[in-house]
């Protein structure tokens, strides 16, 4: 710091300080902004990742799949003469292989991936449930026992029986609340299913699961995959879906492109068919922002009043400043740095209010769906951007009575 | 020798609210040490002219050397930087920082100059403030003491960085004959001892009578001497 640095600090100080009562009001308006800012953002994420987190109960980041082939391929060269036309009478697109023959490769590969943090096998099949004379279409869902409960927290979504049971007996099979309803099976039954190409083998319910989705738990039945694979005579290491979840969910998109382009199957992260709720977040995140911003910038015209009317009234003083040599330069700096100490003052309190309020709020009580407490997310970026906005906020507000201050003609002033 | 200040040809037009000529020709030199009175009328011009010598307003024709340094043309900053090294100015209206104390306010320019380290400004500023007579008051707010009292206070703050010339536009206008003969002593001390060289506007006659030299300006010119 140089020495006229000094005398402007040292005259801002002095500036700041004899109007304590002004002081205080500035700095609330930045304290109030800047809390403001942290909590409506850390309760939107928080909203926001509650919402994924029920979505993701049965739905994984990235999904490994063999779709269909995008577009009909060229059947025949386009002719060239314009005296030929040509007619291919109902094309079809025909699927030549389903499933991913060896899902091994793939697993290896999002595994060996740093952001992916799980990955499991799947082999899902349509199938009929019958027990008695009841017979209902749903679901089987081959999986990876350990490797599925890591992706999808299963075992804690069950309401009778033992998740690692379906590792112990390949005849077990774990169906979903609504569909055990449908066929009136319970625990200890046994019941019957088909595939399509009309194989029947019986199985031991040996637990339900409810996991808070109605349609997954009304159609869905699990078994281990390797059972699956038995039922359907596939080799051993087929799949239909490889699955994976990433640190944070909205990263998954880039993960996918990633792994997508050395993968021969489609690679689809979570936001491709789920864009309903990847807007709902995108809105509640931009609501949360516009707020937010908007009560900082009414801060901000907080402080723009409060410097201004300092400068009004120190219009004499400046004069006088200016009177004994100090430049517009000074001037500036005097005004700015008061306006910059109102903003780190009250960025600073403000952003252990935030804090404070966004962990009240997390108290709360709110007992819907899997919610216990109003959701609250604390997210570091929230902290830095909330300092970031209300110190180029109080800038602003803090230069242009700053700049108006240096303008200040002296003799004006002083000739009274 | 070369003069402290040398004014050449000033022509000062104000254009609002209508466009008057204010200083039509102004030309004199000031030696070193020289101490003088700027007299005349009422709405003459002195004031305009003084201001005109700060380099406060820089609105003028003609030309302004201050110990050999041409000031007309240069930027404001520049100027701003020579004032604050080279001229001292004393106001009717004593105007000190009324926030800041009686030696802050009379340590601030020495402060930004930053030639001396902050001790060193403090020990001259007691100095000067002994010498007009503030012992026991340093602390004080610059608002909590008597206008006679200021106005030394202002002359103190004039001298800190030992400028080549002192203005002040009717420095005593506000003070008693007591406190206007006190005023008058010290600038009296300071030309004849330290050989600095001062130019005061001043209504009255009787100090004007006891300064080196007196200049009457007439309705924007000089008439004698
Ligand atoms: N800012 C201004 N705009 C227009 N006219 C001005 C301005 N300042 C001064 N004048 C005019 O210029 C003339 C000289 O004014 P100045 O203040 O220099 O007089 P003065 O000699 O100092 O008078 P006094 O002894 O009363 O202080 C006056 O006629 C005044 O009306
Ligand atoms: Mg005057």
């Amino acid at each position: 710091m140089n020495k006229a640095m000094g005398v402007n600090n040292k005259i801002a100080w002095v500036h700041l300080t004899s109007k304590i009562r002004q002081l205080i009001v500035a700095v609330l308006s930045v304290t109030f902004g800047i809390s403001m800012y942290i909590f409506m953002n850390s309760f939107t994420s928080g909203v926001n990742d509650a919402q994924a987190e029920l979505v993701f109960n049965t739905m994984a980041h990235i999904r490994v799949y063999n779709d269909l082939p995008k577009e009909a391929r060229q059947l025949l060269p386009v002719p060239t003469g314009s005296d030929t036309v040509q007619f291919i009478s109902n094309p079809k697109r025909i699927q030549y292989t389903e499933g991913i023959k060896n899902a091994e490769p793939i697993r290896e590969l999002l595994e060996s991936s740093p952001d992916v943090v799980a990955v499991t096998e799947q082999l899902n099949e349509n199938v009929f449930f019958h027990n008695g004379v009841s017979k209902v279409s749903g679901s089987l869902s081959g999986v990876d026992i350990d490797n599925e409960n890591q992706l999808f927290h299963t075992a804690q979504y069950m309401t009778e029986g033992d998740w690692y049971e379906l590792q112990r007996r390949s005849d077990g099979v774990i169906l979903g609340t609504g569909l055990a309803d449908k066929i009136s099976a319970q625990m200890g039954d046994i019941i019957s299913l088909s595939t399509s190409d009309g194989i029947l083998k019986t199985y031991k319910v040996v637990g339900l699961i409810e996991t808070g989705s109605a349609s997954v738990d009304k159609s869905r039945a699990i078994i281990s995959i390797q059972a699956a694979r038995q039922l359907l005579s596939k080799n051993q290491s087929y799949a239909t879906d490889v699955l994976a979840n990433v640190r944070h969910y909205n990263d998954a998109r880039t993960t996918a492109q990633r792994i997508g382009a050395s993968v021969a199957y489609k690679t689809e992260a979570w936001q491709e068919g789920n864009s309903q709720l990847e807007s709902a977040n995108v809105l509640r995140d931009i609501l949360a922002i516009t707020v937010s911003l908007t009560i900082l910038i009414v801060a901000g015209f907080g402080i723009y009043n409060i410097m201004n009317m300092t400068v009004n009234e120190k219009m004499r003083e400046i004069a006088i400043l200016k009177a004994m040599g100090f430049d517009g330069k000074d001037i500036v700096q005097i005004f700015l740095i008061q306006s910059i100490a109102i903003g780190f003052m009250g960025g600073l309190v403000g952003l252990l209010l935030g804090f404070i309020i966004s962990a009240g709020v997390d108290r709360i009580p709110f007992k819907i769906a899997s919610l216990t407490t109003l959701p609250i997310a604390y997210i570091p970026t929230d902290y830095v951007m909330a300092l970031v906005f209300g110190l180029l906020t109080t800038f602003v507000a803090g230069y242009l009575p700053a700049r108006k201050a240096s303008k200040i003609d002296p003799v004006e002033i002083l000739r009274g | 020798m070369q003069p402290a200040l040398s004014v050449d040809n000033i022509i000062k037009y104000f254009h609002d609210p209508e466009t008057i000529q204010v200083l039509k020709g102004i030309s004199f030199d000031v030696q070193p040490g020289e101490f003088l009175a700027l007299i005349g009328k009422s709405g003459s011009g002195k004031s305009t002219l003084l201001y005109l010598l700060s380099t406060m307003d820089t609105n003028y024709e003609g030309t302004i050397q201050i110990n050999g340094t041409r000031l007309t043309g240069l930027k404001q900053n520049e100027l701003a930087r020579f004032r604050n090294e080279h001229i001292g100015f004393v106001f009717q209206f004593h105007y000190l920082l009324p926030e800041f104390s009686v030696l802050d306010n009379v340590m601030l320019p020495a402060l930004k100059l930053g030639k001396q380290p902050p001790e060193q400004i403090r020990a001259k500023a007691l100095e000067l403030l002994y010498l007009l007579d503030i012992k026991g008051h340093e602390d004080k707010k610059a608002s909590r003491i008597s206008g006679g009292q200021q106005q030394r206070v202002a002359i103190a703050r004039a001298l800190i960085n030992d400028p080549a010339i002192i203005m002040g536009d009717e420095p005593t206008g506000n003070l008693d004959s007591k406190n206007t003969k006190v005023v008058f002593d010290i600038f009296r001390e300071l030309a004849r001892e330290r050989g600095q060289t001062i130019i005061a506007v001043t209504h009255d006659d009787e100090f004007a009578a006891n300064c080196d030299r007196v200049i009457e300006m007439v309705d924007g010119k000089i008439v004698g001497e």
